[in-house]
């Protein structure tokens, strides 16, 4: 017998080492994109209920990314929209006509480090009677062989409001954390838990009689599984988020998308989103006015709901430079679809169509 | 889909390589296969020790003068490497022992000087080499290291990797020998790997079927000279300084080719221990003893 350990495990510690090889992991340095692309999306957002059409909105936007040198890249983006339509004042009825036009646009610089990249954000939304600034600053470490990064961001965002003759504020500050693993060439997991604590005048001065406390905390997590399925050359990409606020608001959200790679640049992924959720402690299901102190609101938005989506999006990569897509969501939402109960009566169905298309040219 | 076999015929690393990929355009297959090419040809000229301006090059013109060299992170790696293959062949494995050369030198059918190789022994010794952090340095002029011993399958393992992470799914490197199968022939079939007869150039003498990972093989037949019947290879002891008898040849097959060429070239050093060597590591192996019998595992 030798005095070493036994062989088999020798042989393991020589096939061990081996899996570490640097190209299997990816171990390059955090990097700035080789290509800077710009992109042009047109949005289409129509709301209906079944007996009228609620809010549209079109939507232009620019979007351009360029690395500035071997460690710094820039982002930035122009957004331009027109809302016009009806939107209910009492839960779904007495719908009345608006019209807004909206202009925004942010920047973002990142700084990409061996392990790490910093980035800091600022952003500007205006319209009307709303004003919205806001400035974040995220970043990621990773490890050394690339497969966890750990994100991070802490921002904060200040609206000022001044619709039917108000003059409010809100400022909400918000946290992020996460963590993508790379478990193996097919499969890539994330967790993400946020939460925003946020302060100031939430209640829809359109709506009749709502009065929604001024605080609001809100905490979601958010799970991600991207699986390759190498046989076919296609991948499932699964999430569920979780979502809670102290108005009493819980929700769950399930999303599925199936992206299947076709013949000559084509990419056609189906996708299907369910989500439930709660109301909040003050949404009131029938007509009784209560006192100016006490909370209350009838906004659709906060009633106990369930939730279906469609979609299909079809992208090309045209050539090297030009790649396209188009996609279409159908969105329906009815009381009686919330999986925890009743869900809230005398509502009506609310549906959406999202169409949006979109082109990008690298350089 | 309609994916067709492509095959390209290269030289490399000192020997003739081929790569078989399959794709549907063949204009796809040329640029993926150019890509690797350029790998292999990268770590050829960073590692290369006939190359003066390599880094190992570099290292080895600098033994004994006390200069420090900083090594990337695929050096540090290739270290690290080495470092495991001598812990866990008991010394066998030695990256320091290239200096043997110097005495043995197989184009002549002629035995070196015992006391030439007895003088070269000194400069032999993975653990001499002296490591701070990234830095390294060789601490007697004459010492050398070699990353031969796994450099070939490295750049095996690398190229196919880049193939593989550009979508292709069916085809294999082969860099003189050293295997890695990226995936099986489109019909699910394995490729049919030929293992060289080592008393008979150009013939095989067993097929094996692959469908993923390495296979590498370690012999007696590439660099030898005769003398009385005797054989006299290149496969190198690094503590008595002559060569191995005991196998014609071992091939292994690994996840990866730099597994396979490892435990190959451990399995030779080891004589007589090799099949018990091999047998433990649960890897499967063909083994070519000195008078031609064929051992597998079990």
């Amino acid at each position: 017998m030798s005095a070493s350990p036994t062989p088999r495990r020798l042989g393991n510690a020589i096939l061990a080492a081996a899996m570490t090889l640097p190209c299997l992991h990816n171990a390059q340095a955090d990097s700035p994109p080789e290509q800077g692309q710009i992109s042009y999306r047109y949005l289409d957002y129509r709301e209906s209920q079944p007996d009228a059409d609620r809010i549209s909105v079109k939507a232009h936007a620019l979007a351009l990314s360029a690395p500035l040198n071997e460690s710094w890249s820039l982002d930035a983006s122009l957004t331009t929209d027109t809302v016009s339509g009806a939107s209910p004042a009492w839960w779904t009825k007495n719908l009345n006509t608006m019209h807004d036009e909206r202009n925004a646009g942010d920047i973002t610089l990142t700084h990409y480090l061996p392990h790490d990249t910093v980035g800091v954000n600022a952003s500007l939304s205006r319209e009307n009677d709303y004003e919205s600034r806001s400035l974040s600053l995220s970043g990621s470490h990773s490890s050394d062989d690339k497969n966890i990064t750990w994100h991070y961001g802490v921002g904060g965002s200040a609206d000022h409001i001044t619709s039917m003759g108000l003059d409010e504020d809100k400022q909400v500050i918000n946290f992020l954390l996460g963590v993508t693993r790379v478990v193996s060439t097919k499969d890539i997991i994330q967790a993400n838990l946020t939460y925003s604590s946020g302060h100031g005048y939430y209640s829809d001065p359109y709506k009749l009689a709502d009065n929604r406390p001024r605080n609001r905390h809100q905490t979601a997590l958010l799970t991600r599984w991207n699986h390759h399925l190498e046989e076919l050359g296609h991948t499932i990409h699964l999430n569920y988020r979780y979502y809670r606020d102290d108005w009493g608001v819980q929700a769950h959200t399930l999303g599925a998308e199936y992206v299947v790679p076709l013949n000559e640049g084509w990419t056609l992924t189906p996708s299907l989103r369910l989500h439930t959720q709660g109301k909040a402690d003050f949404y009131v299901d029938e007509v009784n006015f209560p006192s100016a102190d006490t909370y209350h609101s009838q906004d659709q938005r906060l009633s106990a709901l369930g939730a279906l989506t469609l979609g299909i999006k079809l992208s090309k990569q045209i050539s090297d430079l030009w790649s396209g897509d188009v996609k279409l969501e159908r969105y329906e939402q009815r009381g009686s679809w919330y999986l925890g109960g009743d869900g809230s009566p005398d509502l009506a169905a609310f549906r959406a169509t999202f169409l949006q298309f979109g082109l990008t040219r690298k350089f | 889909m309609n994916l067709q076999t492509w095959q390209f015929r290269f030289t490399a690393l000192g020997g003739s390589c081929e790569i078989r990929i399959c794709t549907e355009r063949k204009e796809d297959a040329m640029a993926q296969t150019e890509a690797a090419i350029s790998e292999i040809d990268r770590i050829e000229k960073k590692f290369s020790r006939y190359r003066e301006d390599s880094f190992i090059s570099r290292i080895n013109q600098g033994a004994g003068q006390g200069e420090w060299f900083e090594c990337d992170a695929e050096t540090c790696w290739l270290l690290d490497y080495a470092d495991t293959l001598y812990t866990h062949s008991d010394g066998l494995f030695d990256i320091t022992s290239g200096v043997l050369r110097r005495a043995w030198n197989f184009r002549e059918a002629r035995l070196p000087n015992a006391d030439a190789i007895a003088a070269l022994l000194p400069l032999i010794g993975w653990r001499q080499v002296e490591r701070e952090g990234a830095r390294v340095r060789l601490p007697q002029s004459g010492m050398e290291i070699d990353l031969g011993g796994f450099g070939k399958e490295y750049a095996t393992d690398n190229a196919a990797n880049l193939l593989s992470r550009a979508g292709i799914r069916h085809g294999y490197v082969n860099l003189g020998g050293d295997i890695h199968v990226m995936g099986p022939q489109p019909d699910g079939q394995p490729w049919l790997i030929g293992i060289q007869n080592p008393r008979q150039k150009g013939e095989i003498i067993a097929t094996i079927p692959l469908t993923q990972g390495g296979l590498a093989t370690s012999g007696d037949y590439e660099k030898f000279f005769e003398i009385d019947d005797q054989r006299y290879c290149h496969v190198l002891h690094p503590r008595t300084g002559y060569p191995v008898s005991h196998w014609r040849s071992i091939s292994v097959m690994a996840p990866l080719t730099i597994a396979a060429g490892s435990y190959s070239t451990i399995a030779m050093l080891k004589e007589r221990q090799a099949p018990a060597f091999l047998e433990q590591t649960g890897l499967d192996f063909l083994a070519i003893d000195h008078t031609g019998n064929m051992l597998r595992p079990g």
